[in-house]
């Protein structure tokens, strides 16, 4: 039981890169087999067309998170009903590079498209943090431009706008270098937006945010469909 | 015709329908089979329940049944094929030109059918679409960039055999290419639903009209900035459309967000039948108003000239079709007395 749940919280941590959203939430975790310390994950997803370069990405974080429980001695993940399902499971149960799973097919390495999505996870988490803060008069745009890290960390905030704030900053830290990492709102790299910029900026990331939410809603139904769960229909 | 609640009768086309055959016969392996549940999945996950239809009607279908769920139920007044091969999933083909071209004739004034081409089948390929224009007339293309042929499993608009079809193209006044941006199979380690090679084709070929369907969702926020770029690139609707049903408030958010960065003479309405049929769509969709919040933020205005632009004009324009004169010419043909004798 205790085991089970330290495999569940590591789960939490596995986020589909294109919906930035946890595996577990999404329903894409089919069953975990837990064998004194074997681990085996069963995961699926939407469609037997989804992307095999995402998938592998959820597989591999999925091998690295379980992977960092210290009583684990071995990870077997096993995506089911996908037209890739032999190469990744193959490839990502031994630890092999994507391009060597697909042999001809890919034209490189997934660490650019996983930056990508990293960047645009992180636009829409901005798009709601902000929102929040603009929409509850927490603060004007003003201060919003010129909020610091440090600052924002301090500021009293609702339990749903400290729970943005937090998934947020998780992001913000991935990606930037600590030296650029000094003012709150900015953008992938750093940059500060001045306010002659900030309507366009915002109506920039308002729509990279919906579109991830947009593709969420539309792979949930898929997969409820698919698996003939109880949706929303 | 379909009254809008104003009382105003206004023309309606389809941009984007299809007749496939998916059934056991014609399919070549297992992912022909899954190719289709897929497909049904998309139908179940956003039509209401009572527009179901039962599996086995789903893999194949007549083509009175398409005109009568296309034109009598569903509001159209005509309709645009779409077509898309799949060869290596289906013996004889998912969709079949001839068939189209065939209900095309049986129907006149009625259908504009689309070609297709595939720039991996190099030159010999080139030869084919000039024959087909010749056979068909064809105004518009359908490329379905994430098609599998051989050991490819996609390729891009930029590509040096893609552009040699696209000049092909304009020397032979094919001027709409449809490009299926949205989702996909199993494109590999590039994002396959990357729209930036539209961007380069559309700058290069000004006077072709490139229309992305299914506004290249899973990547919005990318087509929305080409588009604001290149004039040359409309945005179809079919695949968000059933959104208007199962989730309002997205819907309402993307048609602000188009109307914001494109301009509503750049949006065609599709439904995708048989995914969807457009009878529902078109009925929710003539209904449809902006929430208040979102008109504002977006200063977008969704009233009947809108709509009008989007289920009819905008595609009219693109192809040639005089709305008042097409009016006429339908007026009292097989399907305009049918829906008269189904009002009695």
């Amino acid at each position: 039981m205790q085991k089970e749940q330290e495999v569940q919280g590591k789960l939490q941590k596995v986020h589909d890169p294109e919906l930035d959203q946890p595996l577990p939430e999404l329903g894409f975790i089919d069953r975990t087999i837990i064998d004194e310390n074997d681990v085996e994950i069963v995961f699926r997803l939407p469609t037997y067309w989804c992307s095999p370069n995402f998938a592998y990405i959820m597989a591999e974080d999925i091998r690295l998170y379980v992977s960092e429980l210290d009583w684990v001695e071995s990870i077997k993940v096993r995506l089911i009903d996908h037209s890739a399902s032999e190469e990744i499971n193959e490839g990502v149960t031994r630890g092999r590079k994507f391009s060597n799973s697909f042999n001809g097919q890919s034209d490189g390495e997934l660490e650019g498209l996983r930056r990508k999505f990293q960047i645009k996870a992180f636009y829409a988490r901005q798009d709601r943090l902000v929102r929040h803060l603009l929409n509850n008069d927490l603060l004007d745009e003003k201060q919003v431009i010129a909020l610091t890290v440090d600052q924002l960390k301090c500021l009293n905030l609702s339990w749903e706008g400290a729970s943005l704030r937090e998934k947020y900053l998780v992001k913000k830290q991935e990606l930037m270098h600590p030296e650029a990492n000094v003012y709150a709102i900015t953008d992938h790299e750093g940059k500060k937006i001045s306010i002659e910029e900030l309507p366009g900026y915002m109506f920039g990331i308002k729509s990279t945010r919906l579109s991830m939410e947009f593709n969420g809603h539309y792979c949930r139904g898929l997969l409820e469909a698919r698996y003939h769960l109880s949706g929303k229909n | 015709m379909y009254r809008l609640p104003s009382g105003e009768e206004i023309f309606v086309i389809d941009a984007h329908i299809a007749l496939w055959d998916a059934s056991k016969e014609n399919q070549r392996n297992v992912h022909g089979e899954q190719f289709i549940n897929c497909f049904y999945d998309y139908h179940t996950s956003l039509s209401p329940k009572e527009y179901w239809w039962p599996k086995d009607d789903f893999l194949k279908y007549s083509k009175e049944r398409l005109v009568k769920d296309v034109f009598i139920k569903g509001h159209a007044d005509m309709a645009f094929f779409q077509p898309v091969f799949l060869n290596e999933f289906y013996k004889n083909g998912f969709g079949n030109l001839e068939a189209n071209a065939q209900l095309a004739k049986e129907y006149p004034n009625r259908f504009i059918c689309n070609g297709t081409f595939d720039p991996r089948h190099g030159s010999r390929g080139l030869e084919v679409l000039e024959a087909m224009k010749e056979k068909y007339d064809l105004q518009g293309v359908k490329l379905y960039t994430a098609d599998w042929y051989g050991d490819s499993k996609g390729y891009k608009l930029s590509d040096p055999w893609a552009v040699r079809y696209l000049e092909k193209c304009e020397e032979l006044g094919i001027k709409n290419i449809h490009i299926h941006k949205g989702p996909t199979i199993t494109p590999l380690n590039r994002d396959a639903f990357d729209v930036a090679d539209v961007d380069d084709v559309a700058t290069t070929f000004q006077g072709l009209n490139f229309i992305v369907e299914h506004l290249g969702l899973p990547r919005l926020e990318d087509f929305c900035w080409i588009a604001t770029q290149e004039k040359n690139v409309y945005g179809g609707l079919s695949v968000v459309m059933p959104f208007i049903h199962a989730r309002p408030r997205y819907f309402a958010e993307i048609m602000g967000e188009l109307l914001f960065w494109l301009d509503e003479d750049r949006i065609l309405f599709g439904s995708d039948y048989a995914i969807w049929e457009p009878g529902w769509l078109i009925e929710k969709f003539a209904e449809f108003e902006l929430p208040e919040d979102i008109a504002k933020e977006t200063g977008a205005v969704f009233d009947d000239k809108v709509k009008k632009k989007i289920l009819a004009e905008n595609a009219a324009r693109l192809y040639g079709i005089d709305i008042k004169s097409q009016k006429e010419k339908i007026k009292n043909d097989k399907i305009d007395r049918q829906l008269n004798m189904s009002k009695v």
